[in-house]
């Protein structure tokens, strides 16, 4: 078992096990039909000539929406595929304009983005009151970067469908929310008047109020826990993102969705950001100059608690080859009995215990920083798919210790001012393992402050500077970027969303 | 389609010279009298035949603007042929051969056969640079030459065409190493197939053009 796992660290190439494909795919192998088949984002429109091109991991070129193309709010956008780590580009992206219908009781149709989007790309003019009064729709802007590894399938499909399970989430509570000064009700269908204004006299006490209550609504006992209506958007994208890798696991048998993928999901709601993140991708907010992280990102390191937890507590999801213990570094035969430095899920500091046999298992979390993996396996904690995730030629599943739940963070968009060059930068690693957020901040800023303001073209082409400067050129020794020092040799995929679009449409 | 060779062209050359619209009117057979600026890169494909043998050219279409020159320059790699383009009707975009030329021999495969193009052939009356001064700029630096409109279509095919002859006959001398993909050459799935089927030429193309 050591012997293999070791090997397995080795072959460790870029943010994944190089051998795990083959034995992450098992049964949902070649032999079933495509769900969706290979393609970059819809909204690059290439064809398949364009998409063979862009496949080049030599010249690596960097693809941007084309002239004729444009993204809601002028947003840009820009990628380029890795330096040969895969055959194909991994990472995927979505951008729409969505519709969320109130649901007919008792049907079921998901809201697709209605033809009004292609008179109105920017889902400017959309009058939102106006529209709300007669048909009680909302509508919601929606950014998504996937981050594919060991096949691309679960990226593709997430890529294609998250955003309708978001509009499914979203559909429940529509009335809620068109009523912004009600705050959501307990329990749905309980006459809205009555939740923000109990009526209970404060002299009636417990028991009198149990055996006759002198109002209509549900008697309220003690205090009741006020949910503000953001809390409903957030759950309703943590519940999409839930029923998205339940999609993955449900069709994984009838379809070939090979993988997992990290999801990065902006959406611009009723005023404000809601930036969902589940894996190690990242979203920073550039307001004059000032950089606000709007995400954070879930690796073995930062999870390690939650997840020597689960180790400690369902040991059987160790299979006897690894530990839920941390210690500083692989512990050796011949010090079984001495003290060593350790760590458990309870801490965040070490301490020193003797060393059992037990302890000369695989560590659970092991390598550091970006090398530090799961299960020797998986370098990032949360996102989508990887069902048939195993440690290399064993039967242990990854999945159990990676969770689907993004953590949201909001953005009140419309209580700020935004300039031309105020932005939301999204990126997946490539971009963030080789420039920190005061170089990217640095590059756009500069870049945007050297083009036409009224360029609907700037944003991208900011985007498609700072992926160049994240790949580098190729020199003798490999991607180089300034200093010298390594370029990112991942999939890099880059939006810069202007948030002033924001404001002239609230 | 099934192919027996792929080569890689790049496009180069000041910008508003005609390059994006010589690719339109190869690959599409049509004109596009205004057109967006480039500002990065766009990719076109054809196939042609030399020799009886099916090749396809995948065209890189680049940016001309001297503030995108830097990321150009990362797109010669592996290519096998370039197309320098110039309009015949402005001399600054001949005078501006030489840094172009320098760009794509420093960062380019020693033998990427350069075709030199004197564009918008059909404005004869705002001609500002002869035929002759191409010519001889292509005979001092070894390249070939030819005055194309992209409008008329006049000498587009034959531009990008001649410079798959040259490549082809490069391949038959031995000068490209074709199993080298850095010369921006690939072989095909099935070389010299006679019996194509759709569905070989796909999935070979993918195995063989995918994985690097």
């Amino acid at each position: 078992m050591f012997s293999r796992v070791r090997s397995a660290v080795a072959s460790l190439v870029g943010g994944f096990m190089a051998g795990s494909s083959s034995s992450g795919e098992r049964a949902s192998g070649a032999d079933l039909p495509m769900k969706f088949p290979y393609e970059r984002p819809v909204f690059l429109g290439l064809s398949q000539d364009e998409v063979e091109c862009s496949a080049d991991h030599a010249a690596r070129p960097i693809l941007i929406l084309k002239e004729t193309k444009r993204l809601p709010w002028a947003t840009g956008y820009a990628e380029v595929i890795n330096a040969g780590k895969s055959a194909v580009n991994e990472d995927q992206a979505c951008c729409e304009f969505m519709v969320v219908k109130k649901r007919p009781t008792g049907s079921f149709t998901p809201c697709k983005p209605s033809k009004r989007r292609s008179s109105l790309p920017n889902g400017e003019g959309h009058n939102l009151s106006e529209s709300s009064m007669e048909n009680a729709e909302l509508v919601f802007h929606y950014w998504a970067l996937f981050d594919g590894h060991a096949g691309s399938g679960a990226a593709i499909m997430a890529s294609r469908l998250l955003q309708q399970h978001i509009v499914e989430q979203l559909q429940e509570i529509v009335d809620i929310l068109q009523n912004p000064a009600l705050l959501p009700p307990t329990v749905m269908g309980d006459d809205l008047d009555h939740t923000s204004t109990p009526c209970m006299p404060r002299a009636l006490t417990r028991a009198s109020s149990l055996r006759n209550s002198p109002c209509t609504a549900a008697p309220r006992f003690f205090t009741e826990k006020k949910i503000q209506h953001e809390s409903l958007v957030i759950g309703a994208l943590e519940n999409a993102f839930k029923y998205m890798d339940a999609q993955i696991e449900r069709e994984r048998v009838v379809y070939n969705i090979t993988g997992g993928c990290t999801a990065l999901v902006v959406v611009f709601f009723l005023g404000k950001l809601y930036v969902a993140n589940a894996g190690d991708s990242r979203a920073i907010i550039i307001k004059n100059g000032e950089i606000i992280p709007m995400s954070a990102e879930f690796t073995p390191e930062s999870e390690r608690q939650r997840l020597q937890f689960l180790g400690y507590m369902q040991p059987h999801l160790l299979g006897g080859e690894f530990t839920h213990l941390e210690f500083p570094r692989r512990v050796q035969r011949k010090e079984v009995g001495k003290k060593m430095l350790y760590r458990d899920f309870t801490m965040s500091g070490w301490a020193y215990k003797t060393i059992e046999d037990e302890d000369l298992r695989f560590p659970l979390i092991y390598g550091e920083g970006k090398k530090a993996r799961v299960l020797a396996t998986i370098g990032v904690t949360r996102g989508l798919g990887d069902h048939d995730l195993k440690v290399h030629d064993s039967n242990i599943y990854i999945k159990p210790f990676l969770s689907c739940f993004p953590e949201v963070r909001i953005y009140n968009l419309i209580q700020h001012e935004h300039g031309t060059d105020d932005v939301l930068v999204m990126g997946t690693d490539g971009l963030w393992d080789v420039l920190s957020n005061e170089e990217v901040t640095e590059y756009v800023t500069s870049f945007l402050a050297n083009c036409n303001p009224d360029d609907l073209n700037r944003y991208t082409m900011a985007a498609q500077d700072v992926v160049m400067r994240a790949r580098g050129t190729l020199r003798d020794r490999g991607w180089r970027i300034t200093d010298d020092r390594l370029g990112s040799g991942d999939d890099i995929s880059v939006y810069i969303i202007p948030l002033m679009y924001g404001n002239r449409q609230s | 389609m099934a192919y027996a060779y792929l080569f890689k062209y790049i496009i180069i050359g000041d910008t508003g010279v005609g390059k994006s619209c010589l690719l339109l009117q190869f690959t599409d057979k049509r004109f596009q009298p205004v057109h967006d600026l480039t500002i990065g890169v766009e990719f076109g494909a054809r196939m042609i035949t030399i020799d009886g043998k099916q090749i396809k050219l995948q065209i890189w279409d680049t940016a001309g603007q001297e503030s995108f020159r830097s990321i150009t320059r990362s797109y010669y790699r592996g290519a096998a042929g370039a197309l320098l383009v110039y309009d015949i009707t402005r001399r600054d975009t001949f005078n501006h051969l030489t840094t172009w030329l320098e760009d794509a021999r420093q960062h380019s495969n020693s033998n990427m056969v350069i075709m030199l193009i004197g564009n918008k052939s059909d404005l004869e009356s705002r001609r500002e640079v002869k035929k002759e001064e191409g010519e001889a700029f292509a005979r001092e630096h070894g390249l070939i030459f030819m005055e194309t409109s992209a409008k008329t279509a006049s000498n587009v095919e034959e531009a990008f065409i001649n410079t798959a002859k040259e490549i082809y006959e490069k391949i038959q001398e031995g000068v490209f190493d074709i199993n080298n993909e850095a010369n921006g050459i690939k072989i095909g799935p099935q070389h010299a197939a006679t019996n194509s089927t759709l569905a070989g030429g796909q999935g070979g193309q993918q195995a063989g053009g995918g994985c690097c």
